[in-house]
């Protein structure tokens, strides 16, 4: 079964569009004043396709945030006209309270982010680049240097700081990521798919950092396809199919009477877990 | 858990030809495998583009016309004087050419790299003449066996000589092939790693300078009496081989028949240690660790603080942060290393080759302000999709200038001490101080007319560069963009130049040589106001075409 935006069961009909309060006894309850991201009538088309088709979002500041949906959903898309690498065909979109397109001065100082897919400055070691970054920033260089030092012990890149970016294993360029994006000390970081191809141990690592970071009241936005680490990390998520938000709210509404958030997302993105079954009856079972 | 064997399993018995027809029989079976999938990659890589076809067919023709006439050339030489001298340096540079080439595009032959074929169950040893055999299919080796054949003729006198050769020339061809293949399997786990690629990045470098010192060879030798200069080299060249075989044609054709059984010796046996290189090399590449544990250990260690060394002496800020990493990548990225050390190279190069060529004009010394200059073109694109750090740090039209003052910088920190050196050294070595004021002056202009201009079309016209090919500078379709860029920048900045450059020729016309030096302070000034107009001009544009610009950088 497939819902348009405007399509909602009933149990999440009130977490569409307008989003629910949150829930009374969620860790961090949010602190008062505007939402992290606000975000109304969102496009983006590429040729023929509507990568994202009219999104409305509204993501409560002091969260952990999960952006989930299927590959080419428009998850990707979705965040980089939020952060300011993409801009949109239509719509609006405010990151504590400033416009991002009107007022990036006040946005690109309150946002950290991690994309994925494009490059780092990979020919600097992992220390010069949290430096660069850091004085791009305008910070001072002391201050950049020390704040550098501890984020590389945190994430246990201390003996790798000074290897060059484009010797790390992608658990590596992902936490130096990370680092380069903490730097500032952000409100809102954003973060798209940051476990994908990591190791358990570098997940782990960057897991600890961003609980670290969310219980000081800042949110992380992060988008991902694997269910079971979003319903581990998020208290509140957003379900993204065909660019079309299907779903938004505290983890348990969206969850809904569904046993798992894997459950209620392969419903509610329409997939059909029956097809193929009987198409590979052949395989396996030793050799025939 | 099983612990992998340390050789691969027996080879199979009939592998499966790649049209999906069994191979005809076990021992031969695998020579005519390879030699089918050398067909079929090459088959393969011409259906990719009616455009790469077009690219390979010129490059055949062009490959075959030139075989030809170094055939005709060579058998036109018979009886020269200088005739071996000429065939023996051929065989070495021929041979040369075999081992560094595979070097240089390592992607050129596939079947060249035998970790492709790890996962097979084959032996190394039953590797050996198959991809021996694989390797003699192509243009490549028709070149050689051309090349070899008129080596021999040129050389070849009486029944004797002509006896030598037949075996001579086959023997040439082998050892060129087992040399490509020794050379490349010994360095596969270089060129398949990073630091591999990162040298082969910096290949038109050196075929760009090569280029000069082929060209100032090709004129010494073409000078009357110019292939007389070739005998010392070739007196020990010809015990080398495969150039043992030329010299032994000629040794036997003399009757000098010990002589030349030492040298065909000599040359029979480089294919048999060759190949024996090789094979070690195989196995030791099929049964041993891949490139990417050994590139761990062989990683640079570096110990220096960021912010340490000479980039802390300068004034905190965005232009010094952004010119320092400017700076490293010029250092550290073949790509940028390439471009700029071929700028320097050859802007130093030329108006040495033109002085050796007999110019004693100090014009030349502009290439090298012409030439860094264009490093200011494509900023951003330079940067790839690691643009979108710049892209998160830039706020304001204000934020833009001082990031592309930092960008303009490092070029001009090099250039400004560079351009003044060359001119400088040109006119000592010219003996034309009369003409420095006026040069160095007009090059000063150019080379800030040419900052200001890169830094608007950095801002207007960025394209990619594909980051995965050392051989494309720009990304499929954005070929128009990078060409009005360059060729609009380069022509708007020499136009630019015009109100330095049409003084001067109206001084020299009118006779006002007395007031020449003054080009040197105008040059100067109009130069550095050209560029700091290029910043006021892209600062505002670049800020306004952020996501415009990541999104053209971040193609290819």
């Amino acid at each position: 079964m497939v819902r348009s935006g405007t399509e909602h069961t009933p149990d999440r009909q009130g977490t569409a569009g307008s989003p629910a309060p949150p829930d009374a006894g969620a860790p961090g309850t949010p602190p008062p004043g505007p939402p992290a991201v606000r975000i109304q009538g969102l496009w983006k088309r590429f040729g023929q396709q509507d990568a994202v088709a009219g999104v409305d979002l509204e993501l409560p500041a002091g969260r952990f945030l999960g952006l989930v949906g299927p590959n080419g959903a428009g998850k990707t898309t979705i965040l980089s006209m939020v952060t300011g690498l993409l801009r949109p065909d239509a719509g609006r979109v405010e990151v504590a309270g400033h416009d991002v397109w009107h007022d990036p001065v006040a946005v690109k100082s309150r946002i950290g982010v991690l994309p994925e897919g494009l490059r780092l400055f990979e020919r600097l070691s992992g220390r010069e680049l949290l430096a660069y970054v850091g004085r791009l920033r305008g910070l001072p260089g002391r201050e950049v240097d020390d704040r550098a030092g501890q984020l590389l012990g945190v994430l246990d890149l201390a003996d790798a700081g000074s290897k060059l970016v484009i010797d790390y294993s992608t658990g590596m360029r992902k936490k130096i990521g990370l680092a380069a994006a903490l730097l500032h000390n952000p409100e809102v970081l954003f973060l798209d798919e940051p476990f994908e191809g990591v190791d358990p141990v570098s997940a782990q690592t960057i897991r600890r950092v961003l609980e670290r970071y969310t219980a000081s009241g800042a949110t992380v936005v992060f988008s991902s396809h694997v269910m079971e680490l979003v319903e581990s990390l998020c208290d509140w998520v957003a379900v993204m199919a065909a660019g079309r938000i299907r779903a938004q709210g505290p983890l348990a509404a969206v969850r809904g009477d569904a046993s798992s958030l894997q459950e209620a997302f392969l419903e509610l993105v329409g997939a059909d877990r029956t097809s193929g079954e009987h198409e590979l009856d052949w395989l396996g079972g030793g050799t025939r | 858990m099983r612990t992998p064997p340390t050789t691969p399993p027996a080879a199979p018995v009939a592998p499966r030809a790649w049209s999906g027809r069994p191979a005809p029989g076990p021992a031969a079976s695998a020579t005519a495998v390879f030699v089918r999938l050398k067909l079929a990659l090459l088959r393969g890589g011409l259906r990719q583009s009616s455009g790469r076809r077009a690219a390979f067919a010129v490059a055949a023709v062009v490959s075959l016309l030139l075989a030809a006439s170094q055939l005709l050339v060579l058998i036109a030489l018979r009886g020269h004087e200088h005739a071996a001298a000429v065939a023996v340096v051929l065989a070495v540079v021929l041979a040369a050419g075999w081992a560094v080439v595979p070097l240089l595009v390592p992607g050129g032959d596939e079947t060249l790299d035998p970790t492709r074929l790890v996962m097979l169950p084959l032996r190394p040893r039953s590797l050996v003449v198959p991809l021996l055999a694989a390797s003699l299919v192509g243009v490549g080796p028709v070149f050689a066996l051309a090349l070899a054949a008129g080596c021999a003729i040129a050389v070849a006198h009486g029944a004797a000589g002509a006896v030598t050769a037949v075996l001579a020339v086959p023997l040439t061809v082998l050892v060129c092939v087992a040399l490509a293949r020794a050379v490349a399997a010994a360095n596969i786990r270089l060129l398949t790693s990073r630091r591999g690629r990162d040298l082969a990045l910096l290949s038109g470098l050196f075929i760009a300078i090569g280029f000069q010192f082929v060209n100032i060879g090709v004129e010494k030798l073409t000078a009357p009496g110019g292939l007389a200069l070739l005998e010392p080299a070739a007196g020990v060249l010809r015990w080398v081989p495969p150039a043992s075989a030329v010299a032994a044609v000629r040794a036997s054709g003399e009757g000098a028949y010990g002589e030349a059984a030492v040298l065909l010796g000599l040359t029979a046996a480089a294919p048999v240690l060759l190949l024996w290189w090789w094979e070690h090399s195989l196995t030791r590449l099929m049964t041993s660790p891949d490139g990417s544990t050994l590139r761990a250990v062989s990683a640079p260690s570096r110990r220096e603080r960021a912010g340490s060394g000479p980039a802390a002496l300068l004034p905190a800020g965005r232009s010094s942060t952004v010119m320092v990493r400017s700076l490293r990548y010029v250092l550290r990225d073949p790509r940028t290393k390439a471009a700029w050390a071929t700028s320097l190279g050859i802007g130093l190069l030329l108006p040495v080759v033109s002085s050796v060529q007999g110019n004693r004009t100090l014009w030349t010394a502009c290439w090298a302000a012409g030439l860094l200059g264009m490093q200011m073109f494509n900023q951003f694109g330079q940067d790839s999709s690691a643009f979108w750090m710049v892209v998160q740090t830039v706020s304001s039209p204000r934020d833009a200038y001082r990031e592309l003052r930092g960008r303009l910088l490092a070029p001009a920190a090099v250039g400004l001490p560079y351009v003044t050196l060359v001119t400088v050294g040109s006119a000592a070595f010219l003996h034309r101080w009369p003409d420095l004021p006026e040069v160095l002056g007009v090059a000063l202009a150019l080379f800030g007319a040419l900052l200001g201009t890169g830094a608007v079309a950095s801002a207007l016209f960025p394209y990619s560069i594909p980051q995965d090919s050392g051989y494309k500078n720009v990304a499929p379709g954005q070929a128009g963009l990078a060409w009005m860029s360059i060729l609009g920048g380069v022509f708007a900045g020499a136009l630019l130049c015009a109100p330095v450059v049409g003084p001067v020729v109206w001084l020299h016309v009118t006779g006002g040589h007395a007031w020449l030096w003054l080009a040197l302070p105008v040059g100067v000034a109009y130069g550095t106001a050209l560029a700091l107009l290029g910043l006021r001009l892209a600062a505002p544009r670049t800020a306004a075409r952020l996501p415009e610009i990541l999104t053209a950088v971040s193609k290819g």
